[in-house]
């Protein structure tokens, strides 16, 4: 689906060499192998058996913290308790010598040598959707055409079809959300097709109706999806169906669903856990992401809502809503690099901008896309560095300003994934993975 | 407030005529004012408690907590200051010394609202951070006493009581024999301040939302309250359900409950008709118990403080003073009423000015 550019070869690359260059030959290899067809999907490259094992060992993966509606970078990572906008949660030491975070986050500031932290970030859009969609799939609307999501690309770059875990999961507990939900809503995979779109799930726990029937044996119901597939497939050739190309996908999922649907009931797991990720409906849905990229989701994405655009009651929101985080970033990082899979697992912990530094008249902060902060952890990121700065008030950004473009690059780059490939998309204009052959953030990259 | 002034209402005609408007630094969030209404105490979120002359309208910093500065009351007829912070401290000034005389650590979270009792003997604050209890987000437990009483001449603590966390709001009944408090959930607490025991308890559902668009958690509670004249009702205040929380667009709200009776029963509520949406912060009843004020912030409608009839709880007189009111104070003959609060803060000016953004309106209670 993308061809690797050139200048690829020179990144630096997060996660050990040699991954990475096995990951671009086995792509290369099953590309050339699976012909022009299979050029669409992993599916050439990954239904080899003994490609897969090799793959299963050295599987990257990525959760994204999606903390919608847009945290405060002044109660979060970029404190400014001397200013006159600071707002009432103070600072704290961490870690790192000269580092504060917010008041509200003292367990990650136990950890800060663990991840990093980039103050620097600044985005067009002031408005949510918009910026939903900037920080989602990398690169500003150029309507018709329709960007893949980061959890699409990365489903599609790091996903294998002998996973009957999905490769996109997204929970979420919300179904409402206004522009969220009018995102959510919307066309995640893009061009990428409905097989990158996410399977969702939240709230409940557990999804629904995937159970197979009690009588149907496990053989009868594999014989009867092996003929279902035979024959729409052949159809799907016969007539060069695209719609029964997405049905197949459907199918597939619904079926890798019905074996992988324990992975998604928390009661599975131990109590322990739970209680440590806390009760909340966010922290048990991070709990289940870890659980579902230890069992193979290449990327889970965890929402909660719109909760963090808090205009009008900021400090009593936040005085709830920072902690949970806090102690949610830290159960999972903590956890990640215990069961050895922090460096092979990126975190990315954002929301779509920031917020004001003024307080309005509710004591609540607006929108801010000029300066704000965001977090990265894991696979081929540099922990315990803070890149860019804003002044004194955290109005402004007074170094090292970034973008979305470079954040991108810098994902791509972490997971090994060339940030520059060009889409090959017949009949369409050249698209790239990063556009504008944007750096990534070399600073925090290993 | 206690006044041996004599009180002029009449609560058919009254309205609520704009005067001066007084600039602060910042946002205010406490307010006290002199027997004879000159002299005002603001306590701000720079942190400072302020000493503001009205006629003037000149202020002045007198002494400052940790944090927000977030209540302050008269004490000791006027001649000491008892203020609370976000640092959780209450801290008593001594007006003609010019310093702060005593400072007790009350809680290990905000002061989220102080009051004095009208016998000058007790002070009260009460405090708790919402954390997330249980998968919908109900508040936990607290790791500490919630709703403390402290003789206010010791600073000692003479009481303290938990009530799930955050409590928003405190008063005392006008004989000083009883202190209720109201929390996030809209759970009421009354206590008898001689026995130290519960005396009433209940919840009341409507100033209180989960939500339901954005976000699922809890949000609103009740932000104010008070005994009416006879300290037979407990008067709360706030704002109704909302289905995003983050809108803060729920009803403008008061309800009146006989807290006596076994359970409570709410006896009134703001009348259909008569409220436009946003949050209600303070509500405060006149010295002469005839009427009522409600305060707080306008999201929809044509009002932000209103004055009610304390009897059949009708609305007299309504005003849009354009901020958001955090305290309001009748002067001691009632004559005036003292809008606290702020409006929106702003970015530094060319200058690298802050703009002042703590707003103090008085406002004439006309007959």
């Amino acid at each position: 689906m993308a061809r690797s550019s050139p200048s690829a070869d020179g990144l630096r690359q997060g996660c050990p060499v040699n991954e990475h260059t096995l990951h671009r030959r086995l792509f290369l290899e099953g590309c050339l192998a699976g012909g022009a067809a299979s050029m669409l999907s992993w599916s050439g490259l990954f239904g080899q058996s003994a490609h897969a094992e090799v793959a299963k060992k050295t599987e990257k993966r990525c959760i994204l913290l999606w903390l919608c509606g847009a945290p405060s970078q002044f109660e979060t990572w970029d404190p400014k308790p001397e200013s006159i906008y600071g707002g009432p949660f103070g600072s704290i030491p961490t870690k790192l010598p000269g580092v504060h975070f917010s008041g509200l986050m003292p367990k990650c500031a136990t950890i800060a040598d663990k991840f990093s932290i980039v103050r620097s970030m600044k985005t067009k859009p002031g408005e949510h959707f918009q910026g939903i969609e900037l920080l989602n799939r990398g690169a500003e609307a150029r309507p018709p055409f329709i960007r893949p999501t980061l959890g699409s690309v990365l489903g599609q770059q790091l996903g294998h079809v002998d996973n009957p875990v999905p490769n996109f999961v997204l929970l979420d507990p919300a179904p409402h959300g206004n522009e969220f939900r009018a995102f959510k809503d919307g066309n995640w995979a893009g061009w990428l097709g409905a097989e990158y779109a996410p399977v969702r799930s939240g709230g409940e726990f557990k999804i629904p109706n995937v159970d197979r029937l009690a009588e149907i044996s496990a053989a009868d119901h594999h014989d009867r999806e092996a003929l279902r597939r035979f024959l729409t497939k052949k159809y799907e050739n016969d007539q060069k169906s695209a719609a029964a190309a997405s049905q197949n996908a459907v199918f597939s999922r619904v079926d890798g669903l019905m074996s992988c649907a324990p992975l998604f009931d928390l009661e599975r797991l131990p109590e322990a856990d739970r209680l440590r990720y806390g009760p909340g409906t966010f922290g048990q849905h991070t709990l289940m992401a870890r659980n579902l990229v230890e069992n193979g989701a290449p990327f889970v994405m965890v929402a909660n809502g719109m909760t963090w655009d808090c205009h009008v009651m900021q400090h009593e929101i936040y005085q709830m809503l920072v902690p949970e985080l806090d102690n949610v970033i830290y159960q999972l990082l903590t956890d990640l690099e215990t069961r050895g899979l922090l460096d092979s697992t990126l975190v990315v912990m954002m929301g779509e901008f920031g917020r004001t530094p003024w307080l309005n008249a509710s004591r609540g902060r607006d929108h801010y896309p000029n300066a704000w902060s965001l977090a990265l952890a894991g696979c081929g990121i540099r922990p315990g560095v803070v890149v860019g700065k804003t002044d004194d008030d955290g109005a402004k950004v007074v170094d090292r300003q970034v973008d979305e473009k470079n954040l991108f690059a810098t994902i791509f780059s972490a997971l090994g994934i060339d940030p520059y490939a060009e889409y090959l998309l017949p009949g369409l204009p050249t698209f790239h993975r990063v556009e504008g052959h944007a750096e990534p953030i070399h600073e925090v990259l290993l | 407030m206690p006044s041996e002034t004599a009180v002029e209402a009449k609560p058919q005609a009254v309205k609520l005529e704009p005067g001066k408007t007084i600039n602060l630094p910042s946002a205010v969030l406490g307010l006290a004012v002199a027997s004879d209404g000159k002299l005002l105490y603001a306590a701000c979120l720079d942190r400072f408690v302020y000493q503001v002359d009205v006629e003037s309208k000149q202020s002045k910093p007198l002494f400052q907590h940790r944090n927000y500065a977030s209540g302050v009351k008269l004490l000791a007829n006027g001649t000491q200051l008892v203020s609370a912070g976000y640092d959780g401290a209450l801290q008593w000034f001594d007006l003609a010394a010019g310093k702060v005389i005593r400072q007790v650590d009350a809680h290990r979270f905000w002061s989220w609202k102080l009051a004095v009792s009208p016998d000058q003997k007790l002070v009260a604050s009460v405090t708790g951070q919402y954390l997330a209890g249980s998968i919908d987000y109900v508040p936990a437990d607290s790791p500490e006493p919630t709703v403390k009483v402290f003789d206010a001449l010791t600073g000692e603590v003479r009481h303290a009581w938990t009530l799930r966390p955050p409590v928003l709001s405190v008063a005392f009944s006008p004989d000083s024999q009883h202190v209720a408090a109201g929390n996030l959930l809209g759970e009421v607490g009354v206590w008898n301040l001689g026995t130290g025991e519960q005396v009433a308890a209940w919840k009341t559902e409507v100033f209180t939302s989960w939500g339901y668009i954005k976000s699922h958690h809890y949000v609103g509670g009740i932000y104010g309250m008070a005994f009416s004249a006879n300290g037979e009702e407990l008067l709360l205040a706030g704002m109704g359900d909302m289905k995003d929380p983050m809108a803060g667009n729920g009803a403008q709200t008061w309800q009146r409950f006989a807290w006596r009776e076994q359970p409570a029963r709410k006896v009134d509520q703001i009348h259909a008709g008569e409220h436009g949406n946003g949050l209600m912060e303070t509500l405060t009843v006149h010295p002469s118990g005839e009427m009522f004020v409600m305060a707080g912030r306008l999201a929809q409608g044509n009002w932000n403080a209103a004055l009610f009839q304390a009897g059949d709880g009708k609305l007299i007189h309504s005003i849009d003073n354009k901020q958001r009111n955090i305290e309001a104070v009748f002067s001691a003959d009632g004559r005036q009423l003292f809008l606290a609060g702020a409006v929106g803060q702003r970015g530094r000016d060319k200058e690298g000015q802050c703009p002042d953004f703590g707003r103090i309106q008085v406002m004439t209670v006309a007959s």
